[in-house]
C-alpha cells in the first residue's frame, strides 16, 4: 500500500486545466498547474467571443470562494487560490513512481525577470529593439523581445523571449526596480504528487501543409484564429474584419472547413470547428450585414447543446452552406482575390471570387505532446492523441493519470471543462484517504475592534516611479488627503509593490494605529493578493482598507492633463475616504454542512455520480422512480467500440448494491426539498405512499430523458417500420436474416421544428447497426438517409468503415424529406438524390427511424428544486461552456440525459464531473458566506416579497410570523437584484450602505 | 358570461334603492359588515365607513361625486396583518378596486371574507368642489347626467381621463351603465362570491340577461370614446412637460410636503426612503454641499423624491389622481403619473389592478424582453 500524496499535478493551464485544478483545490487537494506559456488560459483569451451565446463568461469557472472580490476577477487574467501552485514556463521532465505516489521533475525556463520587482510599467518593451510575431495575436501583428502575452494579462510581468533577445541590455538600464537580470537561471524541481492530470490540449494544424490553399502564400487566406483576433476588439484592428492585403472589409467571405482533419491522413472529426466557424460567421454578418458569407462544408456538425439553435441563426442572418469540399484555390495577383474551384453536389464546377478565405485547421496534438507522453508513459492513439479507456474518457492506459480535453481527442470547451470534472474526480477518488493533507487551513479573518474605536484612516499614495507622477502631482494630493475627515496618516511610497516597501509599509501602518487603509496605486488583481498578506499582519481587518487604482485607470488615460489628472485623483480619494469612513467590518457566516448527498435517478449517469460519491467517501441517498437501474442504457446491447454496455451496467449495479455508503431507494420520487446548499432536507416518497425524510447536503440530477416515439413516416402502421433501438434488439436476440434492402432515415424528432437540437447520438447508433447488419449479412443493401452524419472526433472512422462496407449514404434536405410508402407487402422510399436527377425510389424490406431523444415531464422535479428547464425541457445549467453541471441554485447539479442528449461515455464524464462539484460542498465541514450579503432592515421591510421574487438563488424569503423578508446568507451572492427591487431600501448590501454611496456620489460631484 | 340580476330602482330613487340592498345584506345575515361611504351629517364630504348595524346604510351614498381617500388604502390598514375575521362587503370604485388589487399582490391587504362589490363610476369632484355641488344637487341627479355622456369641466383631472371607469375585479358589480336609471340597475356576478351574494339576497340570476349584453354594448361605447380623450390627454400633456427643462419648472412649486406620498394608495413602504436616517444628514454635509456648489435649494432632493416614486410606482399606478388631489400647490401630479404609469405599463403589457394572476413587472423574468434596449 502506498503512502498517498493530497497533490495533484495539471498540467496544461488551459481552461481543462484550469476547471481541473479548480476542483480539487476546491476540494481539498493541493494542485500544482503547469503551462509551457508564460501565463495561464491556453487559447482561451485569444478568443473574443463564444459560441453558442457570442458571450464571454469565462468568470463562471471562478471559484465561489473569492466571492468578495470576484467581479474584479477574469480568468482570461489571473486566477487566485491558496491551493494552487502556478508554475508557468515549465515542463515536464520525468514522472516516476506510481499512482498515489509519484514523483514529477518539473524545470521552469527563467522569465530572466524578477517577478516580485517588475511593476509592469513597459519601459523595458518600449526600448527593447527586436520585432518578432506576435502569438496571442496568430502573427498578424509585431510584439519586442521583452513583453508580456496579452495587453490584459494580470499579473503583467514581463518576460523575455530567449530565442530572439539579443541581449543589448537596453531594458536593464532602463527599468526603475532592477528587476531584468539575464543571469537569473533556470529552475528544476522535484514534486510529489498522488496523480498526475494532463490538459495538454491541442495545437492547430500548420495550413500551409496544404499547399493548394495558399495560407500563408495568399495575403487574404488565413485561418480561424487570425480571425478571431480580427474580430477581437483587442486585436490589431480593434474589431474590425480587415483583409489584410489592402486593409479594407471584406465584401464576400469564404469559410472552408475541414482542413488537416477528415482525410486520408487525419480520419478524425476535428469536433470543435464548425462551431467556431458559425460563430465568426454570425460575427461577421452581425457587423458587416452586406458582406456574404458562404461556408463550404462536409456535413454541419452543431451537435451541442444549444448549437443546433445557433446555426438556425447563422442561416436566418444570411449565411450561405455549400455542401462541397473545395479542392484549390489561386489568388489573382492584382486585386489579391481569391478564385475558389470546387464540385457542388450535383456534379458541376463552381469557380467564384472571394475577398478574404478562411481556413477550419484542424486540432492537432501538440508539439511536445510525444515527448510529454513518453515522459508519462500514457499509450496514445495512431494520431498521437492520448488514448483513453473504454466508457471512462478520463482514464489513460496508466492508473493514477488521468486525460481531459483535446490531448485525448479534439473536444470544445464545453465537453472539455465537463472532462476536466471528471479527471479532478478520479483523481480525487484515488486520493480520497490524503485529502486535506497538503493544503493550507483557510487564513483566520482578523478580529476586528474597529467598530468602538476612532474612525483612523491611512492613506498611502504610490508614485509608480515615474509612471503615476508623470501624470498626477502625487504631492498636490497628498497634501489634499491631510485636509480629509478623519485621515490620520499619509504617506507617499516610490514602488509599493516591492517587498522591502511593502514591509515599510506595514511598519509605519502599526505605528500610526490607522484602523482603515487606503492604497493609491494600480491594477488591483495581482497586487490585491500580497496587500491583502500585508493588511493582516498589520491586523487590519480585510473589509477595512481599500485600493483605489491611479494608474491604469487614470495616470494613463490622463497622460496630458496633469492639471485634470491629479483633480480626478483627489476627488476619487476623497470619495474612498468617505466610503471606507462608514465602512464597518463584514463577517463572515459559517454553516455547517450535511456530508451527505441524493442522487435522483438510477441510470448510468446516477450510480456512476453515487459512486463516485460513496468512493470518496460520503453517504448518498440514490433515489430511482422506477424498479430497475440502468435507465436506458439498460437496454443498449452495443455501442461504436467494442464495448459490452451490459457487462458494463452489470458491473455499475453490482458496486451499487455492494456499498455500504449508498442507500438505494427504489420506485420512490422526492416530492419536497428545503434548505439550502450544504443542509437540504428532503422529503422521499416510495409507491406505497409512504414517506422518508433526509437530510443531506448536496443534491445531483440525474434522471434522464425518453425516446421520441415518431408519429412520422407511418411509424406504428407497419411492424417492417421499427426505430434504431428495435433494430438493434433484434439483431442481438434474432438476427435479421437476409433481408436485401434496409433502410434508415436520420433525424426523426430531432433537428425539426418541434425539437431543435440535435439528439447527438443516432448518427452514431445507425452506423454501428449498419455495420452489424453488414457484418450479418454482407449482401444486405443499407441505405442512410441523412441530412448531416455527426459523427465527431474519433467517431469519424467508424463513417469511414461504414462507407467502404458499402453502405450508402444519401444526403436530404430538411424541407424536402424522403416520402415513405409502406403496404402490407412492401415499403417504397423516395428521396431526392442530390447526385442524380429526379428521386430515388428504394424498395425497402426494414425501414429504421433513427429517433430523437425528447425529455419527460421534468416541471415538478424543476419545481421542487426551484431549478430551470430549458425552452426544450432539459435541466438548465448555468452556464454551458464554464459551468455545465450546475443549476443556479448552489448545491444542485445536473448531468446526463436530464440536462442534454449525450453517448453514454459522455453522459459518465459529466456524472462524475457533477459529482466533484458537490464534493466540493461535502468535502468542508463548514461553509462560509461571504462578506459582503444582503441583508434586511426589519423596521423598514414592508413585506411585499418583491425581493423573494427577485432573487435568483433563492436566497430570501419571508418569515410569516415576523412579516419581515429574511435572508439565507449562505446563498446570498451580493448580486444586489433584491436592493435595486426593493422601494425603500429595507434590502441591503453589507458594505454598500445608502449612506455610503451617497456620499460617494457627493464626493466625485 | 358572469350570471346577473336586477335590482328595481324603487321610485326612480336610485340612492336609497342601493342603500336598501345593502341594508339586506346585513339584516339578512348574507355578510356581517359593509365598508361604505356614508354621507357626513355635515352634508360637505362622504367618508367611508366600517357598518355593521344596518340602519346607518340609509346615509350610505355610493354614487356622492367624492372620494377623499381612496379606499384600497383602508382595506390595506384593516387586512396588512391579518386577514378579515367576518365576513365584510366592501363598495368600492373601480380604481380604489385596482388599487386594492395591486396591494394584494404587494402583499398589503388580503382579500379573505371580503366581498368586492364595485361601481360603475361615473368620477368625483375634488374635496373642495364637493360641497358646492351637494348644496344643490344629489348624487343621483350626478350619475344619471354622467350616463346621458356631458362632459362635466369640474371633475377631478384623473376622472376626466379614467381609462378604466367599470370594475376590473370584482365579486359583483353594480351595473349602471347601458341601464334604464329610472327602473332597474344591473348586478352582475363575476365570482362564486358574486353569486353567492346574489343567492343571500335571494336574488335570482340568470346567464346571458339582455340588461348585461345592453351594458356591455354600453361600456364599449363608453371605452371608445375614452381612449379618444386620453390621446389627446397624453398629446397635450407631452407638450406640457416634456423635456428635462419643463420637468424641472413642473417641480418647481413642491415643497416637498410628501402629500401625494400618503395619499396615494399603492405606494406601500412602511417607512419611506426618504424620512429614513439616509436623509438626515449633519450641518457638516449640508453645508459641505453648498460651498461646492455656491447654493443648496432647501429642501434638497424634491426632484430625487419625485422621480424615485416615480420609479416605483409607474408600473402599478392606477390612475387615480389621489397624489395631485393632495398637493397643495397644484403640481399636474396626475398628468406626469398617467403619462408615465401608461407608457411604462404598456412596455411591461401590464395592466395594473386588472387580476391577481398579472405578475408585478418587476418581479416577472422574461428572457427576451426590452431587447432593444442597447440598439444604436
Amino acid at each position: 500500500m502506498v503512502d498517498k500524496v493530497g497533490a495533484v499535478l495539471v498540467i496544461g493551464a488551459g481552461v481543462g486545466g484550469l476547471r481541473a485544478a479548480l476542483d480539487l483545490a476546491e476540494s481539498g487537494f493541493k494542485a500544482y498547474l503547469v503551462d509551457s506559456n508564460p501565463g495561464i488560459g491556453g487559447t482561451v483569451p485569444q478568443l473574443d467571443k463564444w459560441f453558442p451565446d457570442n458571450g464571454c463568461e469565462l468568470c463562471k469557472l471562478l471559484p465561489v470562494f473569492s466571492r468578495d472580490g470576484c467581479s474584479q476577477f477574469c480568468l482570461r487574467r489571473d486566477m487566485a487560490h491558496p491551493n494552487i501552485e502556478l508554475l508557468p514556463n515549465s515542463q515536464i521532465q520525468e514522472v516516476t513512481g506510481e499512482a498515489g505516489n509519484f514523483e514529477v521533475t518539473i524545470n521552469s525556463v527563467s522569465r530572466w525577470v524578477k517577478t516580485e520587482r517588475c511593476t509592469g510599467c513597459r519601459l523595458c518593451a518600449e526600448v527593447c529593439p527586436v520585432e518578432v510575431p506576435d502569438e496571442y495575436n496568430d502573427g498578424l501583428q509585431l510584439r519586442k523581445a521583452i513583453y508580456v502575452r496579452s495587453p490584459q494579462a494580470i499579473p503583467n510581468f514581463y518576460c523575455i523571449d530567449r530565442e530572439t533577445c539579443t541581449k543589448c541590455g537596453k531594458c536593464i538600464e532602463v527599468c526603475p526596480t532592477n528587476a531584468i537580470d539575464l543571469n537569473l537561471p533556470d529552475e528544476s524541481q522535484k514534486v510529489a504528487v498522488g496523480a498526475i492530470i494532463v490538459s495538454s490540449g491541442f495545437q492547430e494544424f500548420d495550413a500551409a501543409e496544404m499547399g493548394q490553399y495558399g495560407f500563408n502564400r495568399y495575403a487574404n487566406v488565413l485561418n480561424n484564429l487570425q480571425v478571431e483576433r480580427l474580430l477581437a476588439s483587442g486585436g490589431r484592428t480593434t474589431g474590425e474584419l480587415l483583409r489584410p492585403s489592402d486593409e479594407k472589409v471584406p465584401k464576400k467571405v469564404g469559410f472552408l472547413q475541414c482542413v488537416g482533419s477528415r482525410d486520408t491522413e487525419r480520419n478524425y472529426c476535428s469536433t470543435a470547428c464548425c462551431m467556431y466557424t458559425l460563430k465568426e460567421a454570425i460575427l461577421i454578418k452581425e457587423k458587416y450585414p452586406d458582406t456574404e458569407v458562404i461556408i463550404f462544408y462536409m456535413d454541419m456538425r452543431a451537435f451541442g447543446k444549444g448549437y443546433h439553435r445557433y446555426y438556425q441563426q447563422a442561416q436566418e442572418l444570411g449565411v450561405k452552406f455549400v455542401h462541397s469540399r473545395v479542392s484549390v484555390i489561386r489568388e489573382n495577383p492584382k486585386t489579391k482575390n481569391l478564385l475558389l474551384l470546387t464540385r457542388a453536389e450535383d456534379g458541376t464546377d463552381i469557380r467564384s471570387e472571394y475577398d478574404l478565405v478562411v481556413l477550419a485547421a484542424a486540432q492537432c496534438p501538440s508539439a511536445r505532446a510525444t515527448e510529454l507522453n513518453q515522459a508519462l508513459g500514457v499509450d496514445v492513439n495512431q494520431w498521437g492523441f492520448i488514448q483513453s479507456q473504454d466508457w471512462w474518457q478520463t482514464r489513460t492506459s496508466k492508473e493514477g493519470i488521468y486525460v481531459c480535453g483535446s490531448a485525448a481527442a479534439p473536444a470544445d470547451i464545453a465537453d472539455s471543462v465537463i472532462q476536466a470534472g471528471a479527471a479532478a474526480c478520479e483523481a480525487a477518488t484515488l486520493l480520497a484517504s490524503a485529502r486535506d493533507q497538503l493544503v493550507e487551513a483557510e487564513a483566520e479573518s482578523v478580529a476586528s475592534a474597529a467598530s468602538d474605536e476612532d474612525t483612523k484612516v491611512a492613506v498611502i499614495i504610490c508614485q509608480c516611479g515615474e509612471e503615476i507622477t508623470a501624470a498626477v502631482n502625487t504631492a498636490q494630493v497628498a497634501e489634499f488627503a491631510q485636509t480629509l475627515p478623519d485621515v490620520t496618516s499619509v504617506e507617499e511610497v516610490r514602488f509599493l509593490c516591492l517587498p522591502e516597501t511593502l514591509e515599510e509599509v506595514k511598519k509605519s501602518i502599526t505605528k500610526s494605529g490607522a484602523n482603515r487603509v487606503i492604497f493609491a496605486a494600480c491594477a488591483p488583481y495581482h497586487y490585491h493578493r500580497l496587500l491583502g498578506n500585508t493588511m493582516r499582519e498589520a491586523g487590519i481587518d480585510p473589509s477595512l482598507w481599500q485600493l483605489v487604482n491611479i494608474r491604469e485607470q487614470l495616470a494613463w488615460v490622463h497622460k496630458d492633463d496633469q492639471a485634470q489628472a491629479t483633480e480626478k485623483a483627489k476627488k476619487i480619494l476623497a470619495a474612498t475616504v468617505d466610503r471606507i469612513r462608514g465602512q464597518e467590518p463584514l463577517r463572515i457566516t459559517p454553516m455547517t454542512v450535511e456530508q451527505k448527498a441524493l442522487v435522483i435517478g438510477a441510470g448510468v449517469s446516477g450510480m456512476v455520480a453515487a459512486l463516485s460519491l460513496a468512493e470518496q467517501g460520503f453517504e448518498t441517498y440514490l433515489v430511482e422512480k422506477s424498479a430497475e437501474t440502468g435507465g436506458h442504457a439498460g437496454e443498449a446491447y452495443y455501442n461504436l467500440g467494442n464495448e459490452d454496455p451490459q457487462a458494463f451496467i452489470n458491473d455499475l449495479r453490482k458496486k451499487v448494491k455492494n456499498s455500504s455508503q449508498i442507500h438505494l431507494y427504489p420506485e420512490t420520487g422526492v416530492v419536497e426539498v428545503n434548505g439550502r446548499s450544504g443542509n437540504f432536507s428532503s422529503i422521499l416518497k416510495a409507491a406505497d405512499d409512504t414517506t422518508t425524510e433526509i437530510i443531506h447536503g448536496a443534491i445531483i440530477v440525474a434522471t434522464g430523458a425518453e425516446d421520441y416515439v415518431p408519429t412520422e413516416y407511418q411509424y406504428g402502421q407497419n411492424d417492417k417500420i421499427i426505430t434504431q433501438k428495435e433494430l438493434q434488439q433484434l439483431l442481438v436476440k434474432n438476427g435479421l436474416g437476409k433481408p436485401t434492402t434496409v433502410v434508415m432515415i436520420q433525424c426523426v424528432g430531432s433537428r425539426d421544428e418541434g425539437h431543435p437540437y440535435c439528439n447527438r447520438t443516432c448518427c452514431s447508433d445507425a452506423i454501428v447497426n449498419a455495420l452489424n447488419i453488414k457484418e450479418q449479412s454482407p449482401e444486405t443493401e443499407v441505405y442512410v438517409l441523412n441530412r448531416d452524419i455527426i459523427t465527431y472526433a474519433f467517431r469519424e472512422e467508424y463513417y469511414s468503415k461504414a462507407r467502404e462496407t458499402g453502405v450508402l449514404f444519401i444526403r436530404f434536405n430538411q424541407e424536402d424529406p424522403p416520402e415513405v410508402n409502406a403496404t402490407d407487402k412492401a415499403i417504397t422510399i423516395r428521396v431526392n438524390d442530390p447526385v442524380l436527377p429526379g428521386k430515388l425510389e428504394i424498395d425497402a424490406d426494414l425501414l429504421v427511424l433513427s429517433t430523437g431523444i425528447v425529455t419527460g415531464d421534468n416541471r415538478a422535479l424543476a419545481e421542487t428544486l426551484s431549478i430551470e428547464l430549458n425552452e426544450d425541457g432539459f435541466f438548465r445549467e448555468v452556464d454551458t461552456k464554464f459551468r455545465p453541471v450546475d443549476t443556479a441554485i448552489d448545491g444542485i447539479f445536473i448531468c446526463g440525459r436530464a440536462n442534454a442528449p449525450r453517448n453514454l461515455d459522455e453522459e459518465i464524464a459529466q456524472a462524475q464531473a457533477a459529482a466533484q462539484r458537490a464534493v466540493n460542498i461535502l468535502s468542508r465541514k463548514e461553509l462560509q458566506s461571504g462578506r459582503i450579503v444582503s441583508e434586511v432592515n426589519a423596521r423598514r421591510c414592508s413585506y411585499c416579497g418583491i425581493c423573494v421574487t427577485t432573487c435568483p438563488f433563492n436566497a430570501r424569503w419571508l418569515d410569516e410570523d415576523e412579516h419581515v423578508a429574511v435572508v439565507d446568507e449562505a446563498l446570498c451572492q451580493a448580486c444586489g437584484a433584491c436592493v435595486a427591487a426593493c422601494p425603500n431600501s429595507a434590502a441591503k448590501l453589507r458594505g454598500y450602505r445608502d449612506k455610503q454611496i451617497l456620499s460617494v456620489i457627493e464626493a466625485v460631484l | 358570461m358572469a350570471k346577473s340580476a336586477t335590482l328595481a330602482v324603487k321610485d326612480g330613487k336610485i340612492r336609497s334603492s342601493i342603500n336598501a340592498l345593502l341594508a339586506d345584506l346585513l339584516s339578512k345575515q348574507v355578510v356581517e359588515a359593509v365598508l361604505v361611504p356614508l354621507a357626513h351629517p355635515a352634508g360637505n364630504n362622504v367618508v367611508q365607513s366600517l357598518v355593521t348595524n344596518p340602519d346607518y346604510l340609509e346615509q350610505a351614498d355610493v354614487f356622492a361625486p367624492v372620494m377623499p381617500v381612496n379606499a384600497g388604502r383602508i382595506i390595506q390598514a384593516m387586512t396588512r396583518l391579518t386577514p378579515a375575521n367576518k365576513k365584510t362587503a366592501v363598495v368600492m370604485r373601480p380604481c380604489e378596486l385596482r388599487a386594492l388589487v395591486e396591494l394584494v399582490k404587494l402583499r398589503q391587504a388580503q382579500l379573505d371574507n371580503l366581498y368586492l362589490i364595485g361601481i360603475d363610476c361615473p368620477g368625483a369632484y375634488s374635496v373642495s368642489d364637493y360641497p358646492k355641488y351637494a348644496a344643490e344637487k344629489t348624487s343621483d341627479d350626478f350619475v344619471k347626467a354622467a350616463w346621458n355622456g356631458k362632459d362635466d369641466p369640474m371633475l377631478r383631472a384623473g376622472c376626466q381621463v379614467c381609462e378604466y371607469p367599470v370594475p376590473l375585479m370584482t365579486d359583483l358589480t353594480i351595473g349602471s351603465v347601458g341601464q334604464d336609471l329610472k327602473k332597474q340597475l344591473l348586478l352582475l356576478a363575476s365570482t362564486e362570491k358574486g353569486e353567492e351574494l346574489l343567492e343571500g339576497l335571494g336574488l335570482t340570476a340568470e346567464e346571458d340577461s339582455q340588461a348585461a349584453a345592453q351594458r356591455h354594448t354600453a361600456v364599449d361605447q363608453l371605452l371608445n370614446k375614452i381612449k379618444e380623450t386620453r390621446e389627446k390627454f397624453f398629446e397635450q400633456t407631452r407638450e406640457e412637460i416634456g423635456g428635462a427643462d419643463k420637468l424641472a419648472t413642473v417641480f418647481g412649486p413642491c415643497i416637498k410636503c410628501q402629500n401625494c406620498r400618503v395619499a396615494c394608495p399603492v405606494c406601500y413602504c412602511r417607512e419611506c426612503f426618504f424620512v429614513s436616517p439616509t436623509f438626515e444628514l449633519e450641518a457638516e454635509k449640508y453645508l459641505g454641499a453648498a460651498e461646492k456648489r455656491g447654493a443648496m435649494r432647501m429642501p434638497t432632493d424634491t426632484l430625487l423624491f419625485h422621480l424615485t416614486r416615480m420609479t416605483h410606482m409607474a408600473a402599478s399606478c392606477i390612475g387615480c389622481g389621489a397624489c395631485e388631489e393632495a398637493c397643495p400647490n397644484a403640481i399636474p401630479l396626475l398628468k406626469i403619473f398617467q403619462l408615465t404609469g401608461t407608457n411604462v405599463q404598456k412596455l411591461f403589457d401590464y395592466i395594473p389592478g386588472r387580476s391577481l394572476e398579472d405578475e408585478l413587472p418587476p418581479t416577472a423574468f422574461k428572457e427576451d424582453e426590452l431587447e432593444w434596449i442597447g440598439e444604436k
